[in-house]
């Protein structure tokens, strides 16, 4: 969701939602098509091993978009225990130029949301630049927060949001003092260092 | 079948022949691509080679062999910075024609001058600064005086700021600063750099002045070689090289006059700031000389150019340092142009100049109010260093007065307490570090502010709790007993409630940043303002008791100096402080109600989300303040109510924005020697007054036209939102 670009020139292809195929990772075949688009996007590559950590490990969170036989999009995440919480983490989507703007992104999204959440996870976050307009729109109409700003998070110097999806907890009373963790925001913790960091969000 | 492969892979040591790496005394090169061949005919698609404590940053960090993106070492051209002195990458004499010797060292310069700034932007001085090779090797530039006096000043430079930057200490996320090592910062003799430096100025100064005499026919005064051998160029390249040298050497007295404790060192700091802009703008103009008289072996000169001249500056090779810069494989980054470095230091020459010409006022309120200032012209790290530095030394407010003297002040106690015993008190202590990292953290960028200060609002709640006890352990009940017959409890009385009003001033700043940072969505607006709306009631009460019980104790006294009469007879008048604060909470709370009647009314936009609701936001925008207990007994339910009934005709009725505007003028003559509290107040009263037509309009017409489009934009005030109406 590289929304930069944008203003370069893209022949959009036409297409009803309905075209769109939506699968779950289903293995070693997906990879390939993964890494090429996800290449095709970022500036500074991901190695092999940073692609398998993810859909090895959390094959239910990584799914991919086909339309007619060709992959299209795909959402990678992680989730698991940090500090105090079990949390998702969306480390990478992509939807190449020709697609965009039609829904593909969010609903990659969304599914990969539901997955965490039926699996437990009481909240989801991911990090996107400042500037990416089209990744805050998806993330705000979806109930994330803005929850922090990061100082010149990428090496390009701009700076990042740590964005942030609170499920409703059932058994919180509402105005008790919510009972949190204590939320820092090194780099060298369990998340990707920021040179690394998806800068397609 | 991998065994044979094993075998077959076996290490041949007569490939050492061809190899084009030296090796040392303790290491052989072997060619193992047959062994790695074989390895990996024996995996299969899909396995990973792994250990157990493989983990993301071990995945994240691994590169492929080869890969020029991810792989630095294949793009270098050189292995080592001796081969690449050995090839010629940087001469001594740069040329052999005195005239091109001079223009690729005012390259060297200049280009010195754009690795500088992009080294205070952020990247590594590896990177940065140490790419050029000159700098690398300080003894090889000892038979060039113009280079050699250069590069120490240079370095000498890059050490003070280095200095400045870690003393601070709050630069943990901008931690690339001040990494240096392997880097040779402690040059030999750096420390006399300005003597160097200074006799270079002197003969181009003679040369300068000997080639004026020539070309206007007087008689030479003094026998001095040239700087350069073409004589129609010989003014322009003295020039040139006069403001380069006298910028370095006042740019240097600037860093070591600022350091001077105690502030002692600031007017001078000032003059040699002057001087350092003055230089630029000379610096600046060069270029049109140094561009139209450039080697003709330039290429095409482009706007991004990192030298005055546009040409390409000799003896710099960032990946020499490679292995220095970082623990994972850099990058390459790109250096900031000539142009936008000259901006660059411009900017920081004026941050450093307000800092120079800052008062020094002893009052809390008048520091607190000049960081916030400062801070919004987005100074970058060199200056908040150096303001934080001139902010807290020793452990004191300017060096000089203690953090006790400084609370006692700000509880509005009288001057004699601020030697009493009870600083001795572990929590008076504690309070003391709290102030201290208050202010440090309000010199650090707003991003990394802003989460250290929601964090701090706990341990204020902590010694504000702690404080209590040991008063009411003390003494009894916190109301109880008059204050002139015990000092001690004078001092507790005012402590605490400062405690609190500080307490909440974080919050309102913890808040508002979020504005400046762009964290909040308009569709979060309206519970933003209504959280800042009760913070500002809870600091306007604060401030407001604090200032009665001073003004008690006083009148007190004066009853028993029989002035009394005269005091009884006036009338009690809100205190400036408070009427500022109240003219802001009025403003505020007219936005929540304007915001709830757009939602109530169904003029606004809310399209639902299908993960979670408002309250789940709710929670967690305001986290650490609920987690803080800051204030107490606020809750989303609360929001919810306030909020449930604002409708456009009530609101017309009872007008807070009027509110704010009757404030707003009432007290502005209280304010006429502030200017910034004075222009706050106008700002003000544009948003009031903007918002109140605008909320004429919503309530006539609102409801009933569908066509209406609302937004908030931030034209007349950083934070505080003035409504647009507009039809679609």
């Amino acid at each position: 969701m590289d929304t930069k670009n944008e203003e370069e020139e893209t022949r959009k292809v036409d297409f009803e939602p309905v075209e769109i195929e939506y699968v779950s990772y289903g293995g070693e075949h997906h990879l390939p098509l993964i890494m090429s688009l996800v290449d095709q996007e970022l500036s500074e590559p991901y190695s092999i091993f940073t692609y398998r950590y993810f859909v090895y490990l959390w094959p239910q969170l990584s799914f991919l978009a086909f339309h007619q036989g060709k992959c299209v999009g795909t959402v990678v995440c992680k989730m698991g225990q940090h500090r105090n919480t079990f949390r998702g983490y969306i480390a990478m989507l992509v939807v190449i130029k020709p697609y965009r703007s039609r829904g593909i992104a969010t609903e990659l999204v969304t599914r990969s949301i539901k997955v965490m959440m039926e699996s437990g996870c009481e909240e989801v976050t991911l990090e996107a630049e400042v500037t990416n307009k089209g990744a805050l729109a998806l993330y705000g109409r979806l109930g994330f927060i803005r929850a922090k700003r990061l100082f010149h998070y990428y090496l390009n110097g701009v700076d990042a949001f740590r964005l942030k999806l609170l499920f409703p907890s059932p058994e919180l009373f509402s105005s008790l003092p919510v009972i949190t963790n204590n939320e820092d925001s090194h780099r060298h913790t369990d998340h990707m260092p920021p040179e690394e960091c998806c800068e397609l969000h | 079948m991998a065994d044979n492969g094993a075998q077959e892979a076996a290490v041949d040591i007569s490939v050492l022949a061809r190899a084009s790496i030296p090796f040392g005394d303790n290491s052989v090169w072997a060619d193992v691509s047959p062994l790695l061949e074989a390895a990996c005919k024996d995996l299969r698609d899909g396995d990973l080679i792994h250990g157990d404590n493989f983990n993301l940053f071990a995945a994240m960090s691994a590169l492929e062999i080869m890969d020029p993106k991810m792989d630095s070492g294949i793009v270098c051209k050189y292995y080592s910075v001796d081969e690449a002195i050995e090839n010629g990458a940087a001469p001594v004499p740069i040329s052999f024609d005195k005239t091109v010797d001079v223009q690729r060292a005012i390259d060297i310069m200049d280009h010195l001058l754009a690795c500088e700034a992009t080294w205070h932007k952020g990247h590594s001085l590896a990177q940065t600064v140490f790419s050029c090779i000159y700098l690398l090797r300080p003894d090889r530039t000892s038979s060039h005086a113009l280079l050699h006096s250069y590069c120490r000043v240079i370095r000498a430079t890059c050490k003070a700021v280095i200095s400045v930057v870690s003393d601070a200490r709050t630069h943990e996320e901008e931690d690339l600063f001040t990494m240096a090592y392997g880097l040779p910062l402690d040059g030999d003799g750096d420390e006399k750099c300005l003597s160097l430096l200074n006799a270079v100025e002197e003969t181009t100064s003679r040369q300068l002045r000997a080639c004026k005499a020539q070309s206007s026919r007087r008689r030479v005064l003094e026998d001095i070689e040239p700087l350069q051998t073409n004589l129609d160029l010989e003014e322009g390249y003295c020039k040139a090289l006069l403001c380069r040298l006298r910028f370095r050497k006042h740019f240097y007295h600037v860093l070591t006059s600022m350091r001077r404790p105690q502030g002692r060192g600031l007017e001078l700091a000032r003059k040699h700031i002057s001087s350092c802009i003055l230089e630029l703008e000379c610096i600046l103009k060069s270029s049109e000389f140094l561009r139209s008289s450039a080697c003709g072996s330039c290429e095409d000169i482009i706007d991004d150019s990192t030298t005055g001249s546009g040409c390409q500056p000799v003896g710099f090779d960032a990946s020499l340092n490679s292995r220095l810069s970082a623990p994972t494989p850099p990058r390459a980054i790109k250096i900031l142009s000539w142009k936008k470095a000259i901006e660059y230091f411009v900017k920081l020459l004026h941050d450093l100049d307000i800092l120079c010409s800052y008062s020094l006022d002893p009052l809390l309120e008048g520091v607190l109010q000049f960081v916030v200032q400062f801070q919004k012209s987005q100074p970058d790290l060199v200056a908040r260093s150096h303001l934080q530095l001139l902010l807290l030394q020793d452990g004191k407010l300017y060096g000089r007065d203690s953090i006790f003297a400084v609370i006692t002040r700000a509880a509005a106690l009288p001057e004699v307490t601020k030697n009493h015993d009870i600083q001795k008190n572990e929590y008076i202590v504690q309070l003391g570090q709290l102030v201290i990292n208050m202010l440090k953290i309000l010199c650090t960028n707003a991003a990394w502010q802003r989460r250290k200060l929601g964090k701090m609002l706990q341990d204020w709640r902590v010694i504000y709790v702690q404080l209590e006890l040991v008063f009411r352990k003390d003494f009894g009940e916190v109301s109880s007993i008059p204050d002139d017959e015990n000092i001690c409890v004078k001092i507790f009385r005012h402590i605490l409630l400062w405690v609190e009003e500080q307490t909440y001033w974080i919050a309102s700043r913890f808040l508002i940043l979020g504005f400046e940072l762009e964290l909040y969505s308009p569709s979060e607006y309206c519970m933003v303002y209504w959280y800042i709306y009760v913070v500002l009631i809870k600091l306007a009460e604060k401030t407001h008791l604090k200032m009665a019980t001073r003004n008690d104790t006083s009148k007190r006294k004066a009853k028993k100096k029989r002035d009394s009469l005269k005091d009884m007879g006036r009338e009690y008048r809100i205190p400036p402080a408070v009427l500022f604060v109240q003219c802001q909470m009025f403003l505020v709370e007219g936005l929540t109600m304007m915001l709830a009647a757009l939602a109530n009314e169904h003029m606004i936009l809310q399209s639902p989300s299908p993960f979670n609701t408002e309250q789940e936001r709710f929670i967690q925008h305001f986290e650490l303040l609920q987690k803080a207990c800051v204030p107490d007994h606020i809750s989303y339910p609360s929001f919810k109510e306030s909020t449930a009934y604002a409708r456009f005709s009530t609101l017309v009725m009872y007008n807070y924005f009027k509110d704010a505007q009757r404030i707003a003028k009432e007290v502005k003559s209280s304010f006429a020697n502030d200017p910034e509290k004075l222009a706050e107040l106008r700002k003000i009263e544009q948003v009031a007054e903007h918002n109140s037509i605008a909320l004429n309009v919503m309530c006539r017409v609102g409801a009933l036209d569908r066509t209406l489009k609302v937004s908030f934009e931030f034209g007349h005030h950083p934070y505080f939102a003035t409504a647009v109406v507009k039809r679609s």
